[in-house]
């Protein structure tokens, strides 16, 4: 790859792809988690996210005021999760649950509500301004650089994205674990397949659910704290923009199928980057102003051509 | 006096509005009503309709391709018909996707839309919108109109000049209102029709069990397209009766999808989908739940103000705004909690002497 | 339980009709796509509201002047809707705002122009408002047409030896409007432009975009909101040194800018804005307001939002009355020449010179605020650049 395309694309396109495409990827493992199990589009995935990160941040502030001493977004994250599985518990208690066996349709649109109450709840309380996560560039890894240069392959990495992709690994790693080893993820497989032969084979599919919303609501946040660790600050619209490309990627992996959502992630992270990639000639491929539809351009091909998604996720 | 004329005005603004959104919900209900398909594109249906109106009619001008200055009920006409060819289009590659998917792939194509009007510049002024959309009635009292036929045969440009300016500056309101008011009858005595008709019992009966009717012999695919067509046909009218209303659209933040797409299926679902009367009534109430909220809790706040001088709230005012939009959200989920199939539900239509 | 729900809503809707002694209506983009951007203009309105009251009110009978705010989220159907609340239901005489240039129109062209009342808009600067009438002068603006500060940007290009650049906007009304007028301004000066480009805002990474215009030049003519997309282009172009000199307008002069960046980071940074400078006696005036009410002073549109709610008062002082079809001429004979020079804040004083029967002439926070025939402002813009942590201006044009 390196002889044929070169350092600029390998640094300024193929990089910056896969490092949305973490993020996009960890969204998408709740999306595709709750459109198998719970059967709805969850509308109020972003905002989770973006709660998540505004936790995230607060902790620091907290810390770094009340201690003295700054602390890495990743273990301020730890608080941050728990207090949004919390608030995703506590939504599908009293704004989804009574809705478990009515159409689609109704939890769909109280999980529109729900968007819109979370996102204006967090404006409320914490000021629509924007919040600086952390101040400055990040230059890229010296190290890296100086150690991949010594082999004409200089790359250009910055901290910031180490910490991602690598978190994203881990993350992975754990769920293929969970999903397949434990016995609450086998069964979330198991729900995710075929709600009706789970819960005669003696499976609580509340639990299931519960279950789901931990493992989404983790993701979630994760992704949350990944994103404004790249953007190095907060806003209230993030979730919301985050969204719709997360739903292409579980389209794209195919629902139900969370090691696809991952894979749908990062195509359309990269597709996304790679679209502006002069190509042919010195323009970019696609005027950057139509970046936004490759990923829907992509989950509508794949819709008609092939519904059930890479990985054959459910067909409802 | 003036706060009466004031307050009615505003009422038909509401009336104005509502009706629009009715028509949109209209559209939606013979799509998910009749036909069970999941539309998550109103908003690119819309703006179809929206920008084919306002490029048609609008008169010359350097900002924008057309500008062609077209009679209005040619322009809606051209708007219905454009919207529809696109949902055929549509139509014949999505059609088979079931609901949830069918869904989504609308939301991309609105978004495409959305994508395309903003940047294909020279056709649509790209982000700067379309503004100077003719109004139905009060377009008659703009020059280029009052002076060419057929009002130039009843008197000359002076006759008509004095004879607007002795109305009151808001007397096309409620004609224009009126005229919207009346298309949502239309609609709906049309669609209520088509209910009872062996086409809508048809459409019934592929919603409830496709199979079934499948194996009867009906063209489950074709009909399904046929109500995805009429349905953005709708929403290409309401798109179209929207340009009017607002003389200014643009692609960003008129055809947001939350206020174009899921605030018409939050009237939907709310009022009760299969039922005609139900969309209508969802979409008025819906709207003026998130019309008027605004003066209650700005009122109440001050109010509050008011009764509590001592304290400083005027962190609380200028974040009045958010608060709205939790209070909306709260109070869509008491609606969809407390009427689970909507306010008005469907009733299966009988034939008669049943 | 229903009546006393009944009664409290009847209570506030009567309260939205007895609160007014005189009323101004704002409509604010509090929502919608650049919350962050709008709320420190809607406290320089509130601030000038309060500059009003604490000095005697309005009139001789000292009545207060209140402020009806309604969100227009930057859309034109919540506009319209927001400004036909304000106009019929709290019957305010004259409207200070919207923000966005595309609700600004709808709802001109829509509710306020049909019914006679005057916009006065503290932020819309689409050179489409410039001939928008037909025979009314009722709309108004405090922030001058990106037609004046496209060319004012490109001169200034041009001054400081930049030969060569590559443009990015992000594609919405305002963005797409200026730097159209740069790019054709700076083409007909002389410059080159080697890419041109529309972005779409809030996207996590501009990376590739930001590679693929870098290629052409070492400059950036940059367009953006700073919250949506303006600051994360900058960070990427910074950071993988695709750019070195950056150059812009309004949208990104924030201090959000330096604090997330960093001051030592933006030594080649220039912003413009329509303010004025250190110079010029009304900003000074209003720095120190804005200082004392912890407003940002130098915020995007932040000193035009105090001007338009202070020459709307001003006006309907002028006026003598809540009568809305008064207020176009009472502006333009406080706005501008002849008169006694009144700056930010001193509205004692001109209500003292106009109880007299004298002239009075605002000289603003954001320059002079006179209005020519269609009722936009002169530009009067600053360039802005980093010094000791903070934006600096410097007079331009």
């Amino acid at each position: 790859m390196w002889q044929t395309f070169g350092f600029e694309f390998v640094n300024f396109y193929f990089i910056p792809g896969l490092v949305v495409g973490c993020i996009y990827a960890l969204g998408a493992i709740g999306i595709t988690l709750t459109f198998g199990i719970l059967r709805f589009a969850n509308f109020a995935h972003g905002e989770v996210m973006m709660i998540g990160a505004y936790f995230t941040w607060t902790v620091m502030t907290l810390v770094k005021n009340g201690l003295g001493f700054p602390i890495h977004p990743l273990v301020a994250a730890v608080p941050a999760i728990a207090l949004a599985i919390s608030l995703f518990i506590f939504v599908d208690r009293y704004f989804y649950k009574p809705f478990r066996s009515a159409p689609t349709i109704r939890v769909v649109m109280a999980s529109f509500g729900m968007m819109l109450v979370i996102r204006s709840f967090v404006q409320s309380v914490w000021g629509p301004n924007q919040l600086t996560f952390v101040p400055g560039i990040a230059r890229p890894n010296e190290t890296v650089k100086s150690f991949t240069n010594s082999f004409d392959m200089m790359i250009l990495m910055p901290n910031k994205h180490f910490w991602i992709i690598a978190g994203t690994f881990v993350i992975m790693l754990a769920l293929s674990w969970l999903l397949t080893k434990t016995k609450i993820g086998k069964g979330m497989r198991a729900v995710s397949d075929s709600p009706e032969l789970a819960k005669v084979s003696g499976i609580d599919v509340e639990i299931i659910i519960r279950a789901t919303w931990i493992v989404g609501g983790f993701c979630a946040v994760a992704a949350g704290v990944f994103l404004v660790m790249d953007l190095q600050m907060l806003e209230t619209t993030m979730g919301f923009r985050m969204l719709l490309p997360m739903f292409a990627a579980a389209i794209l992996g195919g629902i139900g199928r969370p090691f696809g959502a991952v894979v749908g992630g990062l195509v359309i992270g990269l597709a996304e980057e790679l679209s502006v990639y002069p190509w042919l000639g010195n323009g970019p491929l696609l005027s950057p102003g139509y970046k936004t539809g490759v990923a829907f351009a992509i989950m509508i091909v794949m819709l008609v051509l092939r519904p059930s998604g890479l990985f054959k996720g459910r067909l409802f | 006096m003036d706060i009466l004329i004031g307050y009615s005005l505003y009422g038909i603004s509401l009336l104005t509005v509502g009706g629009i959104y009715a028509i949109l919900a209209l559209g939606l209900n013979i799509q998910w009503g009749y036909a069970g398909l999941f539309n998550a594109g109103i908003a690119g249906f819309a703006a179809v309709g929206a920008y084919t109106f306002a490029l048609l009619s609008t008169a010359p001008n350097p900002y924008h391709y057309g500008g062609l200055g077209l009679p209005l009920p040619f322009a809606i006409l051209s708007a219905m018909v454009l919207s529809g060819c696109i949902a055929f289009l549509i139509g014949l590659v999505c059609i088979r996707l079931r609901s949830d998917y069918l869904a989504i792939a609308t939301i991309g194509i609105a978004e495409i839309i959305k994508l395309f009007l903003k940047n294909e510049n020279d056709l649509t002024n790209g982000p700067r919108g379309i503004n100077k959309i003719p109004r139905p009635w009060e377009h008659l009292s703009e020059e280029r109109f009052y002076t060419s036929a057929p009002m130039s045969w009843i008197s000359d440009s002076a006759g008509w000049d004095s004879f607007f300016d002795q109305l009151p500056n808001w007397w096309w309101q409620p004609f224009f209102c009126g005229t919207i008011l009346v298309l949502v009858y239309i609609i709906y005595r049309l669609l209520e029709t088509a209910q009872r008709s062996p086409w809508g019992r048809m459409m019934t009966a592929i919603r409830e069990n496709e199979g079934a009717a499948h194996a009867a012999g009906k063209h489950v695919t074709r009909r399904r397209i046929e109500a995805f067509v009429i349905g953005a046909m709708v929403m290409g009218l309401a798109g179209a009766m929207l340009s009017q209303h607002l003389k200014l659209i643009d692609p960003t933040n008129t055809f947001d999808p939350s206020k174009m797409t899921f605030l018409v299926w939050v009237m939907l679902v709310a009022g009760g989908s299969g039922n005609n009367k139900g969309a209508i009534f969802g979409a008025f109430l819906v709207w003026v739940i998130w019309s008027a909220s605004e003066i209650f809790i700005n009122s109440g706040l001050h109010l509050f103000g008011e009764l509590v001088s001592n304290m400083d709230i005027s962190l609380l005012k200028t974040r009045a705004g958010y608060l709205r939009m939790v209070v909306i959200g709260l109070l869509l989920q008491y609606i969809l909690q407390k009427y689970p199939d909507g306010i008005i539900p469907e009733s299966r239509p009988t034939s008669k002497g049943n | 339980m229903k009546t006393q729900i009944a009664a409290g809503l009847a209570l506030c809707l009567m309260a939205s009709a007895v609160q007014a002694d005189v009323t101004i209506g704002n409509p604010m983009a509090q929502t919608g796509p650049i919350p962050d951007l709008v709320a420190p203009m809607v406290q320089a309105v509130d601030l000038a509201v309060d500059h009003v009251n604490s000095q005697g009110g309005m009139f001789a009978g000292g009545e207060r002047l209140n402020i009806a705010r309604a969100d227009t989220g930057c859309d034109p159907v919540a506009g319209v809707d927001a400004v036909t609340k304000l106009i019929n239901v709290s019957m305010v005489t004259g409207i200070v705002g919207p923000v966005c240039s595309g609700a600004t129109i709808a709802q001109a062209e829509s509710v306020s122009i049909p019914a006679g009342v005057v916009t006065l808009s503290v932020s819309a600067s689409s050179p489409m408002i410039t001939n928008m009438e037909t025979g009314t002068d009722l709309v108004f603006r405090t922030a001058a047409s990106d037609a004046y500060q496209g060319v004012a940007l490109a001169e200034l290009a041009l001054a400081k030896g930049i030969k060569d650049i590559a443009v990015s906007y992000a594609n919405d009304d305002y963005n797409a409007a200026i730097a159209g007028v740069f790019a054709e301004a700076y083409a007909k000066m002389g410059g080159t432009i080697t890419a041109n480009q529309a972005h779409e805002p809030n996207k996590a990474s501009y990376r590739s975009e930001v590679a693929t215009l870098g290629s052409g030049s070492d400059n950036l003519a940059l367009f953006a909101y700073y919250g949506s997309s303006g600051i994360t282009i900058m960070r990427n172009a910074l950071e993988t040194d695709a750019f070195s000199t950056f150059i812009g307008a309004d949208g990104m002069l924030a201090q959000e800018v330096i604090d997330q960046i960093g001051a030592e980071n933006l030594d080649k940074a220039t912003f413009t804005t329509s303010t004025s400078d250190q110079t010029a006696s009304g900003f000074n005036a209003w720095k120190t307001l804005a200082d004392a009410a912890g407003i940002p002073a130098a915020g995007p549109f932040v000193p035009n939002s105090y001007d338009a709610a202070f020459l709307m008062a001003l006006a309907i002082e002028k006026a003598g009355s809540a009568d809305r079809s008064l207020i176009a001429g009472a502006l333009r004979a406080v706005a501008n020449a002849p008169g006694e020079t009144i700056l930010p804040g001193e509205f004692a004083k001109a209500k003292g010179i106009l109880a007299a029967g004298g002239d009075i002439h605002y000289s603003g926070a954001a320059g002079p605020q006179d209005f020519d025939a269609n009722g936009d402002v002169a530009g009067y813009f600053s360039a802005n650049v980093v010094k000791n942590g903070v934006w600096e201006g410097k007079i331009i044009k």
